[in-house]
């Protein structure tokens, strides 16, 4: 069903993940941290291609860190919606995935990542090292790619 | 003038009721009406520095609530607790913002959590709760239970979202991306055509009320964990400066083997966070090799923490009482290697780094804070060394193992955002060559000390040198294993008030730098409004587009 320039869109997508990375709102700042770590010459994510997007209209994945406020929340949800089909989000870090130590009933949390957008993949950690965010990333480009072919 | 001890603490006899609540801590109780002239001689007479105040409800305990003021003697190597007893009925104290500003922020947190009027406050708005908090609900109050709050804000929540929140959540997702430097808080800058006229500022997006539930579920020994996860970057000093608390409520005397190995990750702590602050500096000032090359050393510093601890961040040793893990011969040996090898590469790439023209001429002059405004602000750590004022908690309110150390406390005049990042390039050697003494030296013994119990209700006071300046932990003990109030204080929240003085009459494309310039946790170094004042049109930029002169 795929034309051709769609298989080019999908091969390129493929090759070249652009992410957008978003924190949620309640997290301490260190998978942020780890995820820019990932950027820097010992890991180099860029060399596979995988590139941060300036807007999430560019992005194909969307890296949540933290856990969703109450100040938050609307942008979480919108900042979604942005990014186009087909998308993957991935939940890194504890705070996003259960709400770690926090807790998610405080009064100025509003919850879990997975509550309120679908989450493709959870990489646990706080924080996760960068070599597990990476494969949290390779992770949902195989998403990416299954839901290409069934498109 | 009073300098000796004894002189201030007669002083202090004559304004209420002195008591010792541990090594040179003392705790003073007045009545409201003496609050404005006793924090007065404390800060501007005895050259002492106002570091927090602390809202707490005692009236399970005592009928009344409390508020305290924490001050500083440096030179005495005092700290002084001022404590006023306020009617739970009016809930009025008179306010300290007039004669120390450095103070506005803490009154109205005061204000938000327990609804406590500080009178004469120049602006006691909402400082933290967000706008669409239902009026009379003071979170951190006793009889409030997170679990009912949170029904009582659901129920709210669904005719309450005001207007000016979409308004204001809608600038947020916008403009080009830089990972790190990414938080939801911003500032709002006035310019007049490139010239900034004022500048606000509007956080707390992360505020996750970690007070309440360190206070109501977790136990004693649980609160180190999240008290670690107050910051991503320098946590550790939130969590040593907490057991520090609890141990000295308690007068709990931890082993000098585990005061050791606490100062050990402390410096790690410090210098990777140095780093990664000259990382971002030369990243806004668009020196992007210069902030590869130093991260690229970072990951050795990263690597040692992981060696040391088992993580690269939020290290998880402390207990109260002393540590968890301890450190082998091995891995010493392997951390002293470690420990040469960034020297070597970090004096080779600073020294030429701070040299370049692109940096100095973007970074001299620029950013002005003059002794007395710091002073004023009662700004802390590096910002405040740059600024001519020698306050260091490691050498004034000596803790861990520092008091057997030598080591040298950088300090700068000019005031401008290159004095703050030479005070920062000095700690990070300073730093190395105390994780050296230390490794070196670490004594054997015990890891935790015996008999660990915590009295009720006595209060402790714990203070750490976090990278980004002095750090403060005041705890009340409570029942059953469990804290009753803990109040952290994170430097940031006495040096970002600073930045709005430094930004004052400088150029739109030296914001990044002056901001960053502080070190403000990432949190605030994001979003920034430009409002141009003739026209009154509002424009939301990056730093970093305002760093391209976009
Ligand atoms: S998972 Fe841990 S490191 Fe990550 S944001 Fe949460 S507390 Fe911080």
């Amino acid at each position: 069903m795929c034309g051709l320039l769609c298989k080019l869109a999908a091969w390129a997508r493929k090759k070249s993940p652009w992410i957008f990375h978003l924190p949620a709102g309640g997290l301490c700042n260190g998978c942020d941290i780890e995820i820019v770590a990932a950027l820097t010459p010992r890991y180099d994510v860029e060399r596979f291609g995988i590139l941060l997007a300036p807007s999430p209209k560019h992005a194909d994945i969307l890296v949540v860190a933290g856990q969703v406020t109450k100040h938050t929340k609307e942008r979480l949800l919108r900042v979604y919606q942005q990014v186009p089909e087909p998308k993957a989000v991935v939940a890194v870090g504890s705070c996003a995935i259960s709400g770690n130590v926090f807790g998610t009933e405080n009064y100025p949390l509003a919850g879990t990542v997975d509550q309120f957008i679908p989450v493709d993949v959870y990489v646990p950690g706080c924080p996760p090292k960068p070599e597990a965010i990476i494969l949290g990333i390779v992770e949902a480009i195989k998403k990416l790619e299954g839901e290409t072919r069934k498109s | 003038m009073l300098t000796s001890i004894t002189e201030i603490l007669n002083l202090l006899k004559k304004y209420g009721k002195v008591e010792k609540i541990h090594k040179d801590t003392y705790v003073v109780e007045i009545s409201p009406g003496k609050v404005r002239e006793l924090c007065e001689i404390l800060h501007w007479k005895l050259n002492g520095h106002f570091s927090v105040t602390v809202g707490s409800d005692e009236r399970p305990v005592n009928g009344y609530f409390g508020v305290y003021h924490v001050f500083l003697l440096d030179k005495q190597k005092l700290s002084v607790i001022v404590h006023v007893k306020v009617n739970p009925v009016t809930l009025k104290i008179p306010s300290i913002t007039p004669i120390i500003p450095g103070a506005n922020w803490h009154e109205r947190e005061a204000h938000d959590f327990f609804g406590i009027f500080f009178e004469e406050h120049p602006n006691l708005e909402r400082l933290i709760l967000p706008y669409d908090w239902p009026e009379g609900i003071h979170p951190l109050r006793k009889d409030v239970n997170v679990r009912e709050l949170r029904y009582k804000l659901l129920k709210k929540e669904t005719g309450l979202v005001v207007e000016k929140k979409a308004e204001e959540e809608y600038i947020v997702p916008i403009g080009p991306y830089h990972p790190a430097l990414h938080e939801p808080e911003y500032f709002e800058l006035y310019v007049e055509g490139e010239k900034i006229v004022d500048a606000r500022y509007k956080g707390f997006h992360v505020h996750r009320g970690i007070e309440k539930v360190a206070e109501e579920r977790l136990t004693i020994n649980q609160v180190p964990f999240i008290a670690e996860r107050i910051c991503g970057i320098c946590g550790y000093t939130h969590n040593v400066a907490y057991c520090q608390a609890v141990e000295n409520a308690a007068r709990i005397d931890v082993p000098l083997r585990a005061k050791y190995i606490r100062s050990i990750l402390l410096e790690i702590e410090r210098v990777h966070s140095h780093l990664l602050w000259f990382g971002v500096l030369f990243h806004l000032l668009g020196f992007d090799t210069g902030f590869m090359m130093t991260w690229l050393v970072r990951e050795k510093i990263m690597d040692l923490a992981e060696i040391l601890t088992g993580n690269r961040k939020n290290y998880g040793m402390n207990l109260v009482g002393g540590v968890r893990r301890d450190i082998n011969e091995e891995k010493i040996k392997l951390s002293l290697e470690t420990l040469d090898y960034v020297e070597y590469k970090l004096r080779k790439i600073l020294d030429k780094m701070l040299k370049l023209k692109e940096i100095t001429s973007r970074t001299k002059e620029i950013g002005l804070l003059s002794r007395e405004e710091a002073r004023k602000l009662s700004v802390v750590g590096p910002v405040a060394r740059a600024s001519g004022i020698s306050t260091d908690v490691r050498r004034y309110h000596p803790y861990a193992a520092y008091s057997e150390l030598e080591f040298k406390v950088p300090v700068y005049d000019a005031g401008d955002v290159y004095s703050r990042a030479l005070v920062r390039y000095d700690e990070i050697f300073e730093s190395i060559s105390m994780l050296k003494q230390l490794l070196k030296n670490i004594p054997k013994g015990d890891l935790t000390a015996e008999n660990v119990k915590v009295p009720e209700y006595r209060k402790g006071l714990g203070l750490t040198e976090a990278p980004r300046g002095e750090n403060v932990h005041l705890v009340i003990t409570g029942r059953e294993n469990k804290v009753y109030r803990w109040r952290p204080r994170a430097p940031s929240y006495n040096n970002v008030p600073s930045t709005l003085v430094m930004l004052k009459g400088e150029k739109l494309a030296d914001a990044p730098a002056i901001i960053a310039s502080i070190d403000p946790c990432f949190s605030c170094t994001d979003h920034v409004v430009v409002i141009d004042v003739r026209t009154n049109v509002k424009q939301v930029l990056r730093l970093k587009e305002i760093a391209r002169g976009k």
